[in-house]
């Protein structure tokens, strides 16, 4: 293999790894507060298709991420209103929240399948991308330093701040913090808000990063695999970072395979196109191998908060 | 300014329990006509169409008994598995599954089958669904590996799996280049059981389905496990119900139910296997369990109030314009207004003076 297409497949690998790595940041932080939000596959179809109607009508792509993020906060709010205020059930909620994504989108989308947009160009002027090794440092749109920021960010935030510590105290022991004075409640749904943010310009990736077009239920279950790779995790976001490039590479794998006439070639398309699916559950099944898999997890994830006064 | 509180009912209210689901159509209604008046579509219209068409023109009312069957049929299995409070959400994949090995059975028996062909074909069905969700139970039960998001991921694994067997191994030489299976023969299909109509044999089979778990859920031991293993898991350990087991036992009835559902529509209204084979049914299934209060009985009506919304969407599209995209809207409102409902089951609004007034 050259160096051009080691380069480009790390290129190409990075690309399709983001919206999952920027949706998963968001859930863990939604998770570190105890709350399971299943609707993120519903947020980020909501997500994409603000962003393109954005894109499609102003041609600007940092108000279309911007409006994305805005569009994601709206509708993790209705889970968060439900389960948060009315304590209703997480799971079922995520459950409706992504169906409702789903139909929104596909309501608001109506008219603007096969449309094109033009895609988020490189942040950096291609002069400084042009060797190929530097490429692999100056090559990408904002969205993907976005994401790098993401992950450095929310592992400080978790680790060293006084915020990122309430956070996690209202996930593990909502009764103590309530005891001491926190807002559970407040604490979870900014923290919900959060993820609906991420979810929102994870969902933009699509129409800005990777097909400049609006296709319903185009995020394919991305946000699903989003929610599998905060278990992979065990919670932690670097290990959140290397989760999503193994899954980045699976899902472009296909196109090497294809390319290079070897072996792998034989593999139907659609086995290819089921892969990532088969890996997730892979990947869940090799982490419950490891001992400390779920003793990370937050104790009070998806509990209502039930104060007895 | 009059005040309200909550307060925490001692049991849970059975008159909120039933008045909810109610309560969250006619609200659905309400809000849907309010919002879609005022994002530009014609709001009244759309509900009309959605939810009043489909009952009151007659020559709906097949359509709504062969939209209903499916999603009664999954709806109970996952009503069943969510009272275990194992989340199955994977139907759509043994949905598929099910109906894969009956075309399978189909398409092998093809020029030769009889009258025990669609017997063995419901029979694969039914093993197809409920072994696609023996794997997350295996995977649950020996690794404690989440069944929600291996469910999930199988059924975008068997949507794939479709595209494969019609593009290459099971499609039709004569089908002109669709990716599709020959059509059934007629040993192969669901006889229609009134003349003149599109009702098939699954419709009573849906009814008498949900009536036996109905007498099964209400009046077995297998009933009460799953209740209890669902409501209260510690009391259930005591009680010496292995959680293992039910989570085995919720998995298999639902993914068997599923794959029954599969196998009847494969046999009934799509005759052949196509790429366009998977529709939903699982999925929205999940409405209807929770509509029907996990209830089987209840899932008769949820399925009937689902399969309006489905019938009414077709008809929206047709005399307004709707997109039928709208239809899911309408049923992730009933769903998100149903959950918000729940609260009313186990709380009571309670009248509080203002301070001032008390004292008085």
């Amino acid at each position: 293999m050259t160096l051009e297409l080691a380069i480009a497949i790390l290129v190409t690998v990075v690309g399709a790894s983001t919206p999952i790595l920027i949706a998963a940041m968001g859930e863990l932080i939604v998770e570190k507060s105890g709350v399971l939000n299943l609707g993120v596959e519903g947020m980020m179809l909501v997500g994409a298709i603000a962003a393109f109607v954005v894109l499609f009508t102003t041609g600007n792509h940092y108000l279309a991420i911007l409006v994305a993020a805005a569009a994601g906060v709206a509708t993790s709010l209705i889970f968060g209103f439900l389960t948060l205020s009315l304590s209703a059930n997480q799971t079922a909620t995520g459950l409706a929240l992504t169906i409702f994504g789903t139909g929104f989108s596909a309501l608001a989308g109506q008219g603007y399948s096969a449309r094109p947009v033009t895609l988020l160009g490189p942040l950096f002027p291609s002069e400084l991308a042009a060797h190929p090794i530097w490429r692999v440092l100056f090559g990408y749109s904002a969205l993907v330093y976005f994401s790098f920021a993401l992950v450095f960010s929310v592992w400080w935030f978790l680790k060293k701040t006084r915020a990122g510590l309430i956070l996690r105290a209202v996930g593990e022991n909502d009764l103590s913090a309530h005891s001491i004075g926190y807002s559970v409640v407040g604490v979870r749904y900014m923290a919900v808000m959060f993820g609906g943010a991420m979810a929102g310009i994870a969902g933009a990736c699509f129409p800005l990063l990777l097909t400049p077009q609006w296709a319903e239920r185009m995020t394919a279950g991305r946000g699903w695999i989003a929610v599998a790779l905060v278990v992979f995790a065990s919670w932690k976001p670097f290990r959140l970072l290397a989760g999503a490039y193994l899954f980045g590479l699976v899902m472009t794998m296909e196109l090497y395979a294809k390319a290079s006439g070897g072996p792998l070639s034989v593999i139907p398309a659609e086995l290819w196109a089921a892969m990532p699916y088969l890996a997730t559950i892979a990947v869940l099944v090799l982490i419950s191998l490891r001992r400390d898999a779920s003793t990370n997890a937050p104790a009070c994830l998806g509990k209502p908060f039930l104060p007895s006064n | 300014m009059m005040q309200f509180r909550l307060e925490k009912r001692r049991e849970p209210s059975k008159v909120m329990l039933y008045a909810t689901p109610v309560a969250a159509v006619v609200l659905t209604m309400i809000v849907g006509a309010i919002i879609f008046s005022a994002i530009g579509y014609d709001g009244v219209g759309a509900v009309r169409e959605i939810f009043l068409t489909p009952l009151t023109n007659a020559f709906k009312w097949q359509d709504l008994g062969v939209k209903a069957a499916p999603l009664i049929i999954v709806g109970v299995g996952l009503s069943i598995a969510y009272r275990a409070n194992v989340w199955n959400i994977g139907a759509e994949g043994q949905y598929i599954m099910g109906g894969l090995a009956a075309t399978w059975v189909a398409l092998a028996t093809h020029g030769m089958g009889g009258w025990w062909t669609l017997p063995v074909m419901m029979l694969a069905g039914v093993a197809g669904g409920a072994a696609y969700a023996a794997i997350p139970a295996l995977l649950r039960t020996r690794l404690n590996v989440n069944e929600i998001l291996t469910s999930l991921m199988l059924t975008y694994a068997s949507v794939q799996l479709i595209y494969y067997l019609v593009r290459a191994p099971w499609k039709d030489p004569m089908g002109m280049g669709f990716p599709q299976t020959r059509r059934f023969a007629s040993e192969a299909l669901l006889p229609n059981i009134l003349p003149g109509t599109i009702v098939h044999a699954g419709v009573p089979i849906a009814v008498i389905v949900a009536l036996v778990a109905w007498f099964i859920m209400s009046r077995s031991v297998f009933g009460y496990q799953m209740r209890v293993v669902g409501a209260a898991p510690h009391a259930a350990r005591y009680g010496g119900f292995s959680e293992n087991k039910t989570i085995w036992l919720a998995l298999l009835v639902s993914g068997a139910l599923a794959g029954l559902a599969g196998m009847l529509e494969v046999a009934g209204p799509f005759q052949r296997m196509v790429p366009g084979f998977p529709t939903n049914y699982g999925f929205t299934a999940i409405i209807v369990a929770f509509l029907g209060r996990l209830n089987p009985l209840g899932v008769i009506f949820a399925g009937i109030v689902m399969a309006i919304t489905f019938v009414g969407g077709e008809v929206a599209q047709t005399t307004i314009g709707l997109s039928s995209s709208a239809t899911g809207v309408f049923q992730a409102m009933m769903l998100f207004f149903l959950l918000a409902g729940d609260i009313l089951v186990r709380y009571r609004l309670k009248r509080v003076a203002p301070q001032g007034e008390a004292r008085a």
